[in-house]
């Protein structure tokens, strides 16, 4: 970025400038540092996706024997995977849609309401925080056999919306925190009501980050296995289960592959926008760093 | 003895030139402060000499050692930080005597040490406490205490004081003075406070845009500032935009003796301006009087509408509206790519009598 | 004006608890009562009583205590290595900027964009039997490693790649408490790399590493997906064992038992973290 700063009118002519700036040193750390790093964790992601492209690759060939789209079409006309694929979507839509109706608004009483019990409540929320989570879905999961939710839709549904709740409280809470009070005042000092304020102001001002929590829930549920394994088997299968029995049962490598490619890159994208709204520092923040 | 020659110093941080052409000597046992804006490259040049950065091009000797590539640990340097930097997990004889531990002096003599070196910051029986248990005022002592108890031959100290108020910044300074003149220690102090600069340095070096503007004694730098910058960037100043011609400078309506011909810059401190009878071209209007108790300042228009600020004795009063005809004693015309030229009212006594007279 | 902010702040303190009783009763329904349900279920039984039978057969079955055995050791050592792993990354990190920097970083962080099932499925594919390593290997005629998957390392090496950025988040988040100018200032000194991170850095991180290390450990005890993909079928981790023992074995007494267990060996990490959170967020006031 500093590249584009401008140069002081007293700056050396260009040559000077390009004869100190070829000595600043090269950092050799961060050299070891990128290559360890690439190695490690990107090397497992390319071979993956050469999976993808791969019609035959045998042991011990280093690159495929044969690469093609073949296998594409073959996963991607298995009915198995577009029904997945369907209830996958349906059932993380309707949570992301349900938790943020219900905790959006949850979120902005934490952060600006005072009502009583309120800080004992926002600690009940950090409490789950302190269990084991799948512990913590094995004790749902006796509750839901009472109540014949195994292996239902709506099974499904519920617990993927306790495990959005956290997150879909705590990040928000802090979207409200950050809009600056007197910007609020402001707008109320020229003559706007409680409820346009928050239309006009609070809402707009915290929407980036209420935007990617959303996402963040969005992807996080899509590819949501614990749950989903324990509450929704045998009946309601959705795409990472469908991925799982692909790795287990040992069908073609490349369905798994595929599919790899096929969704990984739409998620990809939808998180690294999110982070771009809210930074490293936020999601460390809300862990407890 | 602790000397500092810095010889054709440049340093670039990626494209940015930070400091450029530097050349400095500073003696054994003075107190050198770098003045200048944010980003005129005065910490940057602080921070060279005390072994935190490398310059891009240029040497540092220190006792006619070249010191360019060492690091700070190894240069006979000690810096106080701009946000005091206590280690906030030890205690204040903890920060004080981490220096002498890690050079593994016996502990009677650390111990011997830290409370000699408390007392002179003035913080005898204050070892035992925590830096957060301390005020600002206190905890930069301590930084300062912890620099000095290494028995640096230079002490480095980047606005050292920034955070303190006016009243606590001043008594600090002057300790700081005190101490180094008792040491007898080289000191280089940064700091963007031109009173801070006056009030403590044996000299001065201005520094903007990473160029060095001038070095000098404090009033030398203020009575005959070398650039226009320098002389807008210390004390009051007023700066006009003028034309040169005909033997005068032409600026605001206002036109006084001064050599040369095209644009240049005039410029005149307030006290060298006295009240006088109103006159043709050498009147203007008060907008406002402000009364400093210890002397009054006059905002007031030249017939174009240019500020021009008065300083006066305190026993006068004008209103607000009012016509005072005004006198200029001396003043300072800037030429791009010249010398500044001086004048006063003597020197042009010619001009004036063939004119005035 | 005063009347008027009071009886705002009265609305305000009923449509406050409107407002959060869905989520809270949520909360309550699904996770709170469940814990509790958890708790008292497996030693209080309708009808007969009191027993603990369950937990009795637990500490006392051979492959059980196998299995937690395998659990805590695994946990540690993963906890452990993601410090490791993640400590000097953070101090690089911390204190260099640059582009080189900021592609370190990236890269680091990039994990979190990886589900576990794609985390699992790629492992395989490079570290299981035919692998891409085991095909360098070949190629450059040596000999083929014995394959971590399907052994504890199989999930330690998952869990590690998985869970280095959380790690190296909130190591930096620590770090970020320390200051350059206190870091230069022990330099200054004559202090060298090791005796500034062991006497300035380490001590100021010091409570970040324990709630880092409390927040590992509360999501590895019971991690399912990769142990149960990448792991031994016996001993397996307390994830898959509680997962088999609910589903295939159809017996959520002992199941939940075994969940109320690992919520035992937890309550200690899962304070210190709930606190350090709580702390750092000094309630929503």
């Amino acid at each position: 970025m500093t590249d584009l700063a401008p140069v002081s009118p007293f700056d050396a002519s260009p040559s000077a400038v390009g004869r100190i700036a070829r000595r600043a040193p090269i950092d050799w750390t961060g050299i070891a540092f990128l290559t360890g790093l690439a190695v490690v964790i990107l090397l497992p992601l390319v071979v993956t996706a050469v999976w993808a492209f791969a019609e035959v690759w045998r042991f011990p060939a280093i690159v495929p024997q044969r690469m093609g789209l073949g296998y594409w079409q073959e996963t991607l006309s298995r009915t198995d995977v577009w029904q997945a694929l369907w209830l996958s979507l349906s059932i993380t839509t309707t949570v992301t849609v349900i938790s943020a109706a219900i905790c959006f608004p949850a979120a902005y009483a934490f952060a600006r309401l005072d009502f009583p019990g309120r800080n004992m409540l926002f600690l009940a929320f950090l409490s789950v925080q302190a269990f084991p989570k799948f512990g913590l879905i094995i004790a749902t999961a006796t509750i839901f056999l009472t109540l014949n939710l195994i292996g239902t839709f709506w099974g499904v549904v519920l617990i993927q919306l306790v495990g959005t709740l956290l997150y879909m409280i705590w990040i928000p809470v802090s979207a409200f925190q950050g809009v600056d009070r007197r910007l609020e005042e402001a707008a109320r000092d020229v003559g706007a009501s409680p409820m346009r304020v928050f239309w006009s102001i609070t809402l707009p001002q915290a929407a980036p980050t209420l935007f990617a929590a959303i996402l963040i829930t969005f992807v996080n549920t899509f590819y949501e296995t614990d749950a989903a394994w324990l509450i929704g088997l045998p009946n309601v299968r959705t795409m990472p289960m469908v991925m799982i029995a692909f790795i287990n049962n040992a069908l073609e490598v490349q369905y798994g592959a595929v599919l790899f490619v096929f969704l990984w890159v739409p998620s990809f994208l939808l998180m690294l926008a999110a982070r771009r709204v809210m930074g490293a520092d936020a999601f460390a923040k809300g862990l407890g760093g | 003895m602790a000397q500092v020659r810095l010889t054709g110093i440049a340093k670039a941080f990626g494209k940015v030139t930070a400091l450029d052409a530097m050349d400095l000597m500073i003696d054994d046992g003075e107190l050198v402060c770098l003045l200048g804006p944010s980003g005129s490259g005065k910490s940057t040049l602080l921070r060279l000499i005390g072994g935190f950065e490398t310059p891009s091009e240029g040497t540092i000797a220190i006792d006619g050692v070249d010191v360019t590539h060492l690091p700070p640990e190894r240069r006979p340097t000690a810096m106080v930080f701009q946000s005091h930097a206590l280690w906030s997990h030890m205690t204040v004889h903890g920060n004080v005597a981490f220096g002498l531990k890690l050079r593994r002096l016996p502990r009677a003599e650390i111990r011997e040490r830290v409370e000699k070196v408390l007392d002179l910051v003035g913080l005898a029986g204050y070892g035992a406490r925590l830096p957060s248990q301390l005020s600002g005022g206190q905890q930069q002592r301590v930084a300062l205490a912890r620099s000095l108890v290494i028995e640096p031959k230079i002490l480095l100290l980047d606005e050292p004081f920034a955070s303190l108020d006016q009243h606590l910044r001043e008594r600090l300074r002057d300790e700081v003075r005190d101490i180094q003149q008792r040491l007898g220690i080289t000191a280089v102090f940064v700091t963007h406070g031109q009173d801070e600069a006056l009030a403590i340095s044996d000299r001065i070096v201005v520094l903007a845009d990473g160029r060095m503007q001038q070095v000098g004694r404090p009033g030398e730098i203020y009575a005959e500032p070398k650039t226009a910058f320098v002389a807008g960037f210390i004390g009051a100043m007023n700066m006009l935009d003028g034309t040169l011609g005909d033997g005068e400078i032409a600026a605001g309506g206002l036109r006084l003796a001064a050599e040369g011909a095209g644009p240049a810059r005039l410029a005149i401190r307030p006290e060298d301006i006295a009240l006088s009878e109103p006159e043709e071209g050498r009147t203007v209007t008060v907008r406002r009087m402000i009364d400093f108790g210890s002397h009054v300042v006059i905002d007031s228009t030249l017939s174009d509408g240019t500020h021009l600020r008065i300083q006066t004795d305190k026993t006068i009063r004008v209103e607000t509206g009012e016509r005072v005809g005004i006198r200029v004693e001396r003043w300072t015309v800037f030429t791009e790519g010249e010398a500044p030229r001086r004048y006063s009212s003597d020197t042009v006594r010619p001009f004036r009598e063939a004119r005035y007279a | 004006m005063i009347a008027a902010l009071r009886s705002g702040m009265m609305g305000g303190r009923l449509s406050g608890l409107l407002l959060v009783a869905l989520p809270v009763a949520l909360l309550i329904w699904l996770v709170l009562w469940p814990v509790l349900q958890a708790m008292v279920g497996t030693v209080y039984f309708p009808g007969t009583g009191f027993s603990t039978a369950s937990y009795a057969y637990f500490f006392t079955d051979d492959y059980s205590l196998r299995n937690l055995w395998l659990t805590l050791w695994v946990t540690a050592l993963t906890s452990v290595l993601r410090v490791t792993v993640a400590m000097p990354i953070a101090l690089y990190l911390r204190f260099r900027t640059g582009s080189v920097a900021a592609l370190v970083q990236a890269l680091a962080l990039f994990p979190m964009f990886v589900p576990s099932v794609l985390v699992a499925y790629a492992f395989i594919r490079v570290l299981g039997p035919n692998g891409i390593v085991d095909t360098v290997l070949v190629a450059l005629h040596l000999p083929k490693l014995a394959s971590p998957y399907l052994t504890p390392a199989g999930p330690i090496i998952g869990l590690v790649w998985d869970g280095l950025p959380l790690t190296l988040l909130l190591l930096l988040s620590g770090l970020g408490r320390v200051s350059i100018a206190s870091v230069d200032a022990a330099r200054d000194l004559g202090a060298g790399s090791f005796t500034l991170f062991t006497r300035i850095i380490l001590p100021r991180i010091q409570s970040s590493i324990i709630v880092t290390l409390a927040f590992n450990v509360l999501g590895l005890f019971s991690a399912f997906t990769l142990p149960f993909l990448l792991g031994p079928a016996s001993p397996e981790m307390m994830g898959p064992y509680m997962q088999r023992t609910f589903s295939d074995n159809a017996d959520p007494l002992n199941a939940t038992t075994q969940a109320v267990i690992t919520f035992a060996f937890c309550a200690a990490f899962g304070l210190i973290y709930v606190r350090a959170i709580a702390k750092g967020r000094k309630g929503p006031a």
